[in-house]
């Protein structure tokens, strides 16, 4: 017995030894492997015909990305598994020792109850990452394919995950230290989870301020790093959001305490958790680590751009639903937004759908106010909308070049061998690590 | 002996259903007090109360003539409650050895503890699977390795057989020998009158008497007390009986 450990070691040993006493855990790991396996093969395929194989025509996959063809899908099995495996894990490991009466006997041990959250965020956070080993596994099978994988890119969707898996840890945490059962805490963190779905479906309705609001839900927030994009914003509200889970899971784990007095400190830790989500806000910084740029304009379009600096204002009559605004939305101002901190956009509809206002004066119209200077016009492309602000600038835009052109990695590679990995070894792996921890533990 | 400590005033309601009534009563350092009544008299929501482990109304707790917060009760009161399984799938050894790290115990006990328990076949057995009496040994045994000065046992006894109870009663009458106060909840009179020294006796909620069967005889009735007559557990059954 080590007597030099600190009671934290203690502590995190203990949570390490329950997570692997939890069957959720094991099944979670279990699944995860297939579930990556029918992702990834299923995009290696696409990837592979697209890119040329059994005959499909050569070259149209030239601007293919692995980070879109292949890593986005292969990860999304980990959103899905943060979502609906993960919780269980996470209440397993929390609400445990509510169950066992573990937790009368932990909480007289004279240590904040945030280390004590703290030890199961640690260890919860580390056995996500162990989840995670399959996409890895996924990486190396890419690369043994001759396929080609941009660190950054990797990197930054890696990252996103384990953020979305900070989230779900927190919330379930939250929830389980909020309720007397565990099956209560599962379904209110489900009933959180499908709520965020819900905010980003009102907000492809209503946009304004639920589409600023739907940005920092858990889905938003992955694709974004899905799309290799990292923002600042997003990953301050992703971290305060997990913090505040956490503290607030920490609250209410003190039994001790009176449940007003808990109640007050949980109001605090939202007070302080709002006014730090709303300081994230107003941070713009953000980083394109997609090899291809698809989140940035052209590096020549940035260049000028950023030599203009009077804020510009363009208010837009489209409505959230319009497929036009979801375009130059995505195709432009998401960009341009990065390029032109000073970016101000104001969209102007009297309907979602837009579908009897095509004929109301404006719609369908983009107004533009640059230092005083106006313009108006229609135009939803990219080059339009870039070309009406070059012109108010009064700049030259920049000369056409295909240098920086992102010419893709094709591969016509069948996923060879992955099925064995992802069907087979992986499941058998983990079933042999449950039976060997059982019999040695 | 001098109070280790003093309980004055504590009150604890659910709702309109009053569990506890201006308790007060004095845990004298190094004595073994016992905590009787009948079910339903607020033993355990006493101890937890007490513990820190559940929140109270009004009431203050002092140790060493101290104020003790609920938040510092964690230094000076360990809490063994009755009826729980901790870390059910961890083995008995493990669950020890985690006892005396992560709340400081005292690690050259731990053998005799052991011994004393008679933990010894199922030390490597995880607690989950453990009988009721099993799992009661392994977990007064967390409580006697724990560095706490004062040791609170909910039901010490329950689950225990006859010899078991004698073998257990005799540990912690031991244990308490060893410079440490104990507190036990006990509903089983017989057992209450052979383990401790002073008796505290609570019925709905409110303390009823405090003292050693003598006193708590004199209180009940005033013309029974006979010191040539020693006394034994049925007489205390009958003064709880009387004071019910």
């Amino acid at each position: 017995m080590p007597a030099c450990r600190s009671p934290f070691a203690w502590l995190i040993a203990k949570e390490w030894r329950e997570l692997l006493a939890s069957r959720a855990w094991w099944v979670m790991l279990a699944l995860i492997g297939p579930l990556v396996g029918v992702s990834f093969i299923s995009a290696v395929r696409t990837y592979a015909e697209l890119s040329g194989l059994n005959g499909t025509s050569a070259g149209v996959g030239e601007a293919f990305s692995p980070l879109i063809g292949v890593w986005a899908p292969t990860f999304s099995a980990c959103e899905l598994a943060a979502a609906f495996l993960l919780p269980f894990v996470a209440i397993r490991v929390v609400g445990g020792d509510r169950q066992s009466g573990a937790l009368k006997l932990e909480t007289q041990q004279p240590m904040p109850p945030v280390w004590r959250i703290a030890a199961k965020a640690v260890v919860l956070l580390a056995a996500w990452l162990v989840a995670m080993t399959p996409a890895a596994a996924a990486a190396v099978l890419w690369r043994g394919y001759g396929g080609s994988v941009y660190p950054p890119e990797f990197a930054a969707l890696a990252f996103g995950h384990v953020l979305n898996a900070g989230l779900t840890i927190a919330l379930a945490a939250a929830a389980a230290s909020l309720t007397e059962h565990p099956s209560t805490a599962a379904i209110v963190t489900l009933s959180v989870t499908v709520g965020t779905w819900v905010v980003n479906f009102i907000a492809a309705v209503h946009g304004g301020l639920w589409q600023r609001i739907a940005e920092y839900t858990p889905t938003a927030m992955v694709a974004q790093f899905q799309h290799g994009l990292v923002r600042l914003d997003v990953t301050l509200a992703s971290i305060v959001l997990t913090l505040t889970g956490l503290a607030i899971a920490a609250v209410w784990m003190q039994i001790g305490a009176p449940v007003l007095r808990r109640v007050s400190e949980s109001a605090m830790v939202a007070a302080i958790a709002a006014a730090l989500l709303l300081g994230a806000t107003f941070t713009w910084q953000s980083w394109d680590l997609s090899e291809a740029r698809i989140n940035s304009l052209p590096e020549p379009d940035e260049q000028v751009l950023a030599r203009i600096h009077e804020p510009l204002h363009m208010e837009i009559h489209f409505a959230p639903e319009d497929p036009r605004r979801t375009d130059l939305e995505a195709k432009t101002l998401s960009k341009l937004r990065r390029a032109m901190p000073k970016l101000q956009v104001t969209y102007v509809s009297a309907t979602s759908t837009g579908l009897f206002e095509q004929t109301a004066a404006h719609y369908g119209e983009i107004f533009y106010d640059l230092g005083g200077r106006r313009a108006e016009n229609r135009l939803t492309s990219s080059d339009g909308v870039l070309d009406t602000i070059y012109s108010l600038a009064g700049v030259a835009p920049p000369a056409e070049t295909d240098d920086s052109v992102f010419r893709g990695h094709p591969l016509a590679v069948p996923p060879r061998r992955a099925g064995t990995v992802f069907y087979g070894i992986w499941p058998a792996l983990v079933l042999a690590a449950a039976l060997f921890h059982r019999r040695h533990a | 002996m001098l109070p280790a400590v003093s309980v004055s005033g504590l009150t604890k309601s659910y709702g309109r259903l009053t569990a506890l009534s201006d308790v007060s009563l004095t845990i004298r350092d190094g004595e073994v007090l016992g905590l009787i009544g009948p079910n339903g008299a607020g033993k355990t929501t006493l101890f937890e109360c007490l513990a820190g482990v559940l929140p109270y109304d009004a009431g203050t707790v002092a140790f060493d003539g101290a104020a003790l917060p609920p938040r510092a009760r964690a230094s000076r009161i360990f809490y063994v409650p009755d009826g729980i399984a901790p870390w059910p799938a961890q083995s008995v050894r493990w669950a020890l050895d985690f006892a005396i790290g992560f709340f400081g115990g005292r690690a050259d006990r731990r053998a005799e503890v052991i011994e004393r328990l008679a933990l010894t076949p199922f030390l490597s057995s995880p607690i989950g699977t453990l009988s009721k009496g099993q799992r009661k040994r392994a977990v007064l045994a967390i409580g006697m390795l724990t560095p706490h000065p004062v040791l609170m046992i909910d039901e010490p006894f329950d689950g225990l057989d006859l010899r078991q109870t004698r073998e257990v009663g005799a540990a912690l009458r031991d244990h308490a020998a060893d410079h440490r106060t104990l507190f036990l909840s006990i509903h089983q009179i017989s057992d209450a009158a052979r383990v401790c020294d002073r008796f505290v006796l609570l019925s709905g909620g409110r303390v009823r008497g405090e003292g050693t069967i003598d006193e708590l005889r004199g209180i009940a009735n005033p013309n029974s007390g006979n010191p040539d007559n020693p006394l034994n557990s049925s007489d205390l059954e009958a003064i709880v009986l009387a004071r019910m």
